[in-house]
């Protein structure tokens, strides 16, 4: 035969992309389909699994449909607000920053520097939030 | 006060269009954080963080794009981030992108495997569905939440998780058989007789 030859091992391997619908993703895609084609057993497989995924997901999703407690509903809402009514507040900083340099020098000729830094910040939160 | 007015009313505006958007998806997040996190404390907190880090990044959304989807990225990030610190996980194999399709089975389910898995999967409650579920490895048992409850496709899920596409793709495989193979030992047990999916590489197939 002059095609790429397809074992049945290499159609398994490719289920999952035939499932999700995505054959184009498959090397050899071509090879594979018409391998599938031709050989009943990958066929009855790929049957086999469609049918599996499709029953896989109806219990997956039957089985997880759990609703949100009542108050998480409630304490949401109440903490987007709070965090909306903190987002518009308006901060003022105010910020100090001194320097004290002072040189010495005395009879001897010896110097002395020293340095003196004050800082000092200063924040101020307005909430626009208030009537 | 006129400037001032106008963003308050702004935030409020965007506040309201959040709360209608985004949270009609309250139910199936907690679901979703539920498998997670595995228990209803911290999957309430789980959604609760993501509605507030969602609301603070509100506005990096693009209007028009997938919001569920959007929703579920702040929800797995978290969790991943913050979450999951606690919990140790088994890690999964680092070669997994190499050896996902090496390592899967080579041959054919024969016609009486096929219905036995079939009538286990009906059969099975739903309680052991979510134990199955819960004790596959977070790297699967997450993916295959996204893509078989929540109906997204591998590329979307790529995003959401933050991981190539190629690889949610072998997560996503290899998940599945991992489900199906505890699903068909839960029936086993309950007396359903089944061939786990596991067990077929054993048995050397007739075609190839």
């Amino acid at each position: 035969m002059s095609f790429i030859e397809i074992q049945c091992g290499d159609v398994l391997a490719s289920v999952v992309f035939i499932i999700e619908g995505e054959f184009q993703e498959i090397p050899q895609a071509d090879a594979i389909q018409s391998h599938i084609g031709t050989c009943g057993a990958c066929a009855a497989e790929i049957e086999h699994e469609k049918l599996m995924h499709q029953m896989l997901q109806d219990v997956l999703k039957r089985s997880c449909d759990e609703q949100a407690p009542e108050d998480l509903h409630e304490s949401i809402h109440r903490q987007l607000r709070a965090q909306m009514a903190g987002g518009a507040s308006t901060e003022v900083v105010t910020q100090f920053s001194m320097t004290e340099i002072s040189i010495e020098i005395d009879e001897f000729g010896n110097v002395e520097h020293r340095e003196i830094q004050i800082e000092q910040t200063h924040i101020q939160h307005f909430s626009d939030d208030e009537d | 006060m006129t400037s001032k007015d106008l963003v308050l009313e702004s935030a409020a505006d965007r506040t309201t269009r959040f709360e209608r958007d985004a949270l009609v998806f309250t139910n199936q997040l907690y679901a979703a954080a539920l498998r997670y996190t595995k228990n209803p404390e911290d999957a309430r907190d789980l959604v609760q963080d993501t509605y507030l880090k969602a609301f603070a990044s509100f506005h990096q959304f693009e209007e028009g794009t997938n919001l569920r989807a959007w929703l579920y990225r702040v929800l797995t990030t978290t969790f991943i981030n913050t979450y999951r610190k606690g919990q140790r996980q088994p890690q999964i194999a680092h070669n997994e992108l190499e050896d996902w399709q090496v390592a899967e089975s080579q041959s054919h389910t024969s016609d009486q495997g096929k219905s036995a898995e079939q009538e286990a999967l009906e059969n099975l409650p739903d309680s052991d569905i979510k134990r199955a579920l819960q004790e596959i490895p977070e790297e699967f048992r997450i993916v295959v939440y996204l893509a078989d409850v929540e109906g997204f496709s591998y590329k979307e899920i790529a995003e959401i998780v933050g991981a190539p596409a190629g690889t949610v793709m072998s997560r996503l495989h290899r998940g599945r058989k991992q489900l199906r193979t505890k699903l068909a030992t839960y029936a086993k047990e309950l007396g359903y007789n089944t061939d786990a999916p596991a067990a077929k590489s054993t048995e050397k197939g007739d075609k190839s």
